[in-house]
């Protein structure tokens, strides 16, 4: 993902807004670390480039 | 969906085989097995057909500024739509993460969601919705992610509905969502809930086939 995916991406629970942490880099683009929502406090992953921002109860599939 | 397909990327034009996982049982119904003709059962991700098609042809003429795919599956629509003059960005979310990654693959900014739940809003300029729309029961429904990109619930309308109700919300002013209709899903009811959720709805690309119509819905607020 590139970071300035942060301008259209929030948390899907409280629609607030992500802050990237702990991200690795790769031309430019975030390929690993994850999304924080400002509010509620909860970790989005992002892994292999891929943000998976499914609510928590969605997230164990597949 | 309908009969074969006339798109003229096949959507796995890499060769690689991604059969990785998503256990299909045994029990097929009929419905399944006709699907399954059509689409081809061991691959996880919705490969582009006449739809999808459709929904390229309507977005490379109407889908302007920052645009975000629903459910872009293999990416085509997404990747299709990207070099249009009007277009400034384009992302391409899906629920199922072998879609995500091959969205990725073919170049599209992938983002694993469901629906428009983590879209901030009045951000998206156009949405693009190729839906899972087939009417099914519970006795043909299966679970795996084949039938997460078809089915529709006993209406077909099970994803569409949420969908229109929050896209308002997601919408920049001036913001529209071009979104795939079938004949089988009930175009007329469609347009109402359409309508309903403050949408002035508008068909910009249609075309009949044995099967279904298919028609792309221009919807603005």
């Amino acid at each position: 993902m590139k970071e300035s995916l942060l301008d259209i991406v929030c948390c899907p629970v409280d629609k607030s807004e992500l802050e990237l942490e702990d991200a690795e880099r790769d031309e430019g683009e975030v390929v690993d670390g994850r999304l924080v929502c400002t509010e509620c406090g909860e970790a989005y992953p992002v892994e292999d480039g891929i943000p998976n921002l499914l609510p928590p109860d969605m997230r164990e599939e597949a | 969906m309908t009969g074969e397909n006339e798109v003229s990327d096949p959507g796995d034009a890499d060769g690689t085989d991604d059969r990785d996982g998503d256990d299909i049982d045994d029990t097929r119904s009929t419905t399944r097995e006709t699907l399954a003709q059509r689409r081809g059962l061991d691959e996880p991700v919705y490969q582009p057909a006449e739809d999808s098609g459709l929904l390229a042809e309507a977005g490379r003429e109407h889908a302007r500024g920052v645009v975000v795919e629903v459910g872009t599956g293999s990416g085509w629509v997404a990747s299709e739509v990207t070099g249009a003059a009007a277009v400034e960005r384009v992302v391409g979310t899906d629920v199922n993460p072998h879609a995500c990654r091959r969205a990725r693959q073919r170049g599209v900014e992938a983002v694993r969601a469901d629906l428009l739940d983590p879209l901030r809003n009045d951000t998206v300029d156009t949405l693009l919705f190729n839906p899972p729309y087939l009417p099914t029961t519970p006795e043909t429904e299966w679970d795996d992610w084949q039938e997460r990109a078809l089915s529709g619930g006993d209406t077909g309308r099970a994803v569409i509905e949420p969908f229109l109700r929050d896209a308002p919300r997601v919408l920049a002013a001036d913001g529209r969502a071009l979104l795939l209709v079938s004949s089988l899903t009930g175009f007329a009811d469609v347009v109402e809930h359409a309508v309903d959720c403050g949408f002035h709805a508008e068909t910009v690309v249609e075309e009949s086939y044995p099967y279904e119509t298919l028609s792309v819905l221009l919807l603005e607020l």
